[in-house]
């Protein structure tokens, strides 16, 4: 299978700006929606997808083509760089909180777009980390299983049983909206 | 699928110009790094990043400098003496 980013890569390694500029605009809105969701915000999400950015300008000289699909390592970057802001905050009970059930918000409150929006957030950031980036990648983003276990440096197999737990947790805090 | 159609629900997230233009001035800074440095780097450890070789040169340097100062010298044992009061011999081949 021939990777449509290998050119650019190469290019951008050789220091051409118009091959970076077109690397970020076939990924840049994609890892900025993926680290915004992960990170639950706007500032840490930037500057994530800046280091991920910065770590692809210098391994582009050397990147080798065939070893890994190029989108996969800079998402696999992306969440790696997610990861560590997410380590290096203080411990919230978060996680913690994830399987517990929310009450059923009014229904008139999830009439209004935004407010149905920020409880979907609110319920994803409940999530653990690994939960939250199986279900965004595979759900949001629709990436296959195989390419989101690659991404996550994980087995399908414990892909499959993120995706079950995340799914779970999703329904027990948002099953109201299924009607 | 429930979960897919759920998500569809949240807004896309903007990408902010001042992004782009940071990424870019990355690129652009990187871009000017002198590409002796990187050649060497992969001369010596091909796909390792910087802080490998310099901390095996680092290493190299700190065990070698305690070697030299710890170490003693095989050749540091007393000095010969020499018994002046003895007339020193010298074989200076006459007997050929």
């Amino acid at each position: 299978m021939i990777d449509p980013d290998t050119d650019l890569v190469a290019r951008a390694g050789r220091g051409d700006r118009a091959a970076a500029q077109a690397l970020m605009a076939r990924h840049l809105p994609k890892m900025m929606t993926l680290a915004r969701r992960m990170l639950g915000s706007q500032a840490e999400a930037e500057d994530a997808v800046q280091e991920a950015f910065l770590k692809l300008w210098t391994h582009a000289a050397r990147w080798q083509p065939g070893k890994a699909k190029f989108e996969t390592w800079l998402y696999r970057v992306t969440m790696n760089k997610c990861y560590d802001r997410l380590r290096r905050r203080p411990a919230a009970p978060l996680d913690e909180a994830a399987e517990v059930v929310d009450p059923a918000p009014p229904a008139d409150s999830v009439l209004e777009n935004s407010a149905l929006a920020g409880e979907i957030e609110a319920a994803l950031a409940a999530l653990p980390e690994r939960q939250r980036a199986a279900i965004l990648l595979c759900h949001h983003q629709e990436r296959g299983n195989i390419e989101a276990a690659e991404i996550l440096g994980i087995s399908v197999e414990a892909l499959e049983s993120l995706l079950a737990r995340g799914r779970r947790a999703l329904r027990a805090r948002l099953g109201h909206l299924r009607e | 699928m429930w979960a897919d159609a759920l998500l569809k629900e949240l807004p896309s997230v903007p990408v902010p110009a001042g992004l782009e233009a940071r990424i870019l001035a990355d690129f652009d800074r990187q871009a000017m790094r002198p590409r002796w440095a990187d050649r060497l780097r992969e001369a010596l450890w091909p796909g390792a990043p910087l802080w490998r070789p310099a901390g095996a040169v680092a290493l190299a340097l700190a065990v070698g400098v305690l070697v030299g100062s710890y170490v003693p010298l095989e050749d540091e044992q007393p000095a010969q003496t020499i018994a002046l009061d003895e007339a020193p011999s010298f074989d200076l081949g006459e007997s050929s």
